[in-house]
This record gives C-alpha cells, structure tokens and sequence, in this order.
C-alpha cells in the first residue's frame, strides 16, 4: 500500500481501508488490528507528528479535518487517532529530545498507543489520582488501576499519569512489562470498536527513561496539555460525526415519502434537517477558530480546545437524536450510522472534560478575564 | 494573588523588557496587577489551564522553546522565574 502525504491523499486512503465496514467493527466491538498497524504505519493515527518522526507533518487545522473525516466514517477508528495523538503530543511536549526520537518512530510505525488518567476515585476529580510512579535505583515502580483506557486492548505502549514525588509526571509502559494486565471492558455504549480497557498496574518495575523528562510539575499541568490536544481531537471528532448525520437526515428527507411527498416537504422534519445543517457548519467553524489559535502558539489554544470540544460534543449528541428522529426505523439497527453515531455523540459530552467541567472552565475563563 | 493587590505600593517595577511583557500578560489576562516575586501558583494564584497558557505565551512571545525538562513549576512560579528561563533559553539558542 502506497504511503500516503498529504491531508486529501491521508483521507482517501482512509476512505478506502474503512470502507463499508464501520457497522460490522461496531457490532463486533472490534476493529481488525492488521488494519490499525497499517494505518499507524502510514501515519495517519497521529497525522501532527513531524516528518522527521516519520509522521505527515499536518498542521492543526489539517489534521482537524482528517480527524472529523474519520470520524464522519468511524467514531471507534477516530478515538483511536484521538488516544494514539494524545500520547504522540506528551511525548513530544514532556519527552526529552532523546525520548522523542526513540518513542515517536514507534507511534508512526505501527506500535499503537493509550493514555491512562482515569481511575476508579478519580474521574473529573483527576487530583484525586492515586497512581504512584516511585523511585527504584535506575528504575521506577509503577502502581495503580487505570479505568476505561481508550485503546487499551489494542495498545503496545500506555502513557500512563501518575503521582511522581511532589508532583506529576508520565511514563510510558510496554502493555508486555511484567506486572501489566489489561482487561477489555464489553459492550461500552459508544465508540465500542475504540478498545475501551482497564489496566492494572502492579509494580511494574521499567528502567527510569521510561519517565517522560518534563517530570514533578504539578498533575493539573500535565494533564491539561495532554487533555487540549484530546479536546481538540475529540471535537473534530464530533464535527464528523454531525456531518454523517447530516448526509444521512438529508438523504432520506430527500427520499423518503409519507403522506404522498418527501419526507423534506414536512416542516417538522425539514426543521431537523436545518437545525443539524447549522450544528455542522457552526461546530465547524469553531473547531477551526481553535485549530488556527493552536497553529498560531496562541495561548487563546488552551480555552478555545476546551470551547470547541464542549460545544461540538453537545451538538452531535443533540444532532445525532435529532438524525435519528428522521431516519426512524430505517436507522435504528445497532451498526447503522445513525444508530453508531447516536450512541457515539453521547460519551463525548463526557470525555476530556464533562461538559460541567468545560463549563466550569469557560465561566472561570470568563470572569478571570473581566475587567 | 491577594498580596499583589492589598499592597500595591510594594509592587517592584519590571527590570526587563521581559519581564514587562510577562506582567502585562498576565494583568490582561486576570485584570489583576502581579508582582515580579509573587508566587503565581500559590492558593487563590492561577489555574491549571492559565498554567498551560503562561507556558504557551513564553514560547510564542519570546520565540523560544521550552522542552520537556524546563517544564518544571519552579520555571513558571514567578515573573523573575519565568524572565531568566526567557533569558537561559536564549543564551542557548544563541550559543
């Protein structure tokens, strides 16, 4: 297969793999590992990465749209990119230049990756973390159980976040290290295919390199800078997933007939499809403001990540019920993309930030900045 | 971040342009008057998301790039902290 290198070539190429298949991985709950390696292979999981790293060097509005490209096909496909960038950009952001040209060659070469903060006790409370990475000679002792790692059960590397004397920092464990059990969670309600696991930590013992060099600044630094790439991410994501309701609500207002016209000739129905036609070119436009401040090294990037991510997930959820309203029974079998993205658009209201926490977020950026 | 406030007359004035523009940016972003000594992270200072901004800013601003090992709480604590990574990071870029 020809290595795609740019954004539109990365895109078709993905169109092309995926094919019709998105509802099939989601019934399985799967998605096929040969094709997973192949697309990290060429990069496309983490699409951000320099060339020099082996990656397609795309800028943030670039890979933005590839991500919603993705996930307009595959919100399971799409929260693996989402998970494998995460882990791409700490590295990057954390890791020593030693670190980056060791670990980065991997994430664009095949390896796949997840990065592990949730835990039992610490969800949106993430201070309450009680993971410990502890000194050990020239090594380090790493403990804990990490919940609902995206990628988990198709990942060779965790970055995984966790106390580090005073403060935080990152370590990457091979799923291979002794001491590491990864447990895959069944039937989550969305994004099924994305390799939702727990993963036990006990006293896994790797040598001291593996701590990303940026290590003891506070838990809250760490994970907002993973976290903005995520949100980002995350918010692209819901962009695809609008724009795959739209297609679908469209097509079948177009088509559909009752009471002797189309479907689109009923006004209730023709509202759905113009409320889901803003939602998409609305979420659009603001994950396009956030991609250029991100682009720019604006510090805007941080609450504009955070603004975008909160107002795209909310659209798709309500866009995606509203498509599913349309679509009726003609989309209401699990793997139908409807069906997919109604389920899909729900955990992103919870991911990378509740939508409670981003508006806590937002009202605090807000009123910081008041004159 | 009560201190820079109740004393205002104790507030040192910048000793570099770098300086200056770190507590023009942060006075515009909590429209509040900061000293170059005060110690931005402790209880009532800023937020975790004002952290990551600070670090953006730096980089941005100042045309430097601060890598994995610099991104350390004590290089972020104050403006004087933060004006001598500025003033490390290009000496070395420089060297």
């Amino acid at each position: 297969m020809r290595v795609p290198e740019v954004a539109t070539d990365l895109a078709q190429y993905v169109t092309a793999l995926v094919g019709d298949a998105a509802g099939e991985w989601d019934r399985r709950g799967r998605l096929p590992l040969e094709l997973l390696r192949e697309l990290g292979a060429s990069g496309v999981l983490c699409a951000e990465v320099a060339p020099e790293h082996g990656g397609a060097g795309l800028d943030g509005a670039a890979g933005g749209e590839l991500t919603a490209h993705v996930g307009s096909h595959c919100s399971s496909l799409r929260s693996v990119m989402t998970s494998q960038g995460m882990a791409a950009w700490t590295i990057q952001r954390y890791g020593s230049t030693r670190q980056q040209c060791e670990y980065l060659p991997r994430l664009t070469g095949g390896e796949l990756a997840g990065v592990a903060f949730t835990e039992a006790g610490a969800g949106s409370d993430l201070a309450a973390m009680s993971t410990r990475i502890e000194p050990d000679g020239d090594h380090v002792i790493v403990t804990g159980h990490k919940r609902w790692v995206t990628v988990g059960a198709y990942a060779d590397l965790l970055v995984v976040v966790g106390r580090h004397g005073a403060g935080a920092a990152a370590v990457l464990v091979p799923t291979t290290a002794e001491g590491v059990r990864v447990e895959p969670i069944a039937d989550p309600i969305g994004c099924r295919a994305a390799g939702h696991a727990d993963v036990r930590l006990d006293a896994v013992r790797l040598p001291a390199e593996h701590v990303l060099r940026g290590a003891g600044q506070p838990l809250g630094w760490l994970v907002t800078t993973a976290l903005t790439y995520g949100r980002l991410s995350v918010a692209w994501g819901c962009v695809g997933i609008l724009r795959a309701c739209l297609a679908a609500a469209a097509q079948h207002a177009r088509t559909r007939r009752q009471f002797g016209s189309p479907l689109g000739d009923h006004q209730l129905v023709a509202r759905h499809v113009a409320e889901l036609h803003v939602s998409e070119q609305a979420a659009t436009r603001v994950c396009e403001h956030a991609s250029r401040r991100w682009d720019e090294r604006s510090p805007d990037m941080v609450i504009a990540a955070v603004l975008a991510k909160h107002f795209s997930a909310v659209q798709a959820a309500a866009g995606a019920g509203a498509a599913m309203q349309v679509l009726a029974s003609a989309g209401a079998r699990d793997g139908h993309v409807v069906a997919r993205a109604y389920r899909d658009a729900k955990p992103m209201e919870i991911i990378e930030g509740s939508s409670e926490i981003c508006q806590l977020l937002l009202a605090e950026h807000a009123i910081a900045m008041a004159a | 971040m009560s201190t820079s406030i109740e004393h205002p007359a104790q507030r040192a004035a910048p000793e570099s342009p770098v300086q200056a523009a770190l507590l023009s940016f942060l006075q515009s972003r909590t429209s509040t008057a900061w000293d170059v000594d005060v110690d931005l992270f402790a209880d009532g200072g800023v937020s975790s998301l004002f952290a990551m901004e600070l670090v953006v800013f730096v980089e941005q601003e100042f045309d430097v790039e601060v890598g994995g090992e610099d991104l350390v709480l004590d290089n972020f604590r104050t403006v004087r902290a933060m004006a001598a990574l500025v003033e490390r990071l290009r000496e070395h870029a420089r060297a």
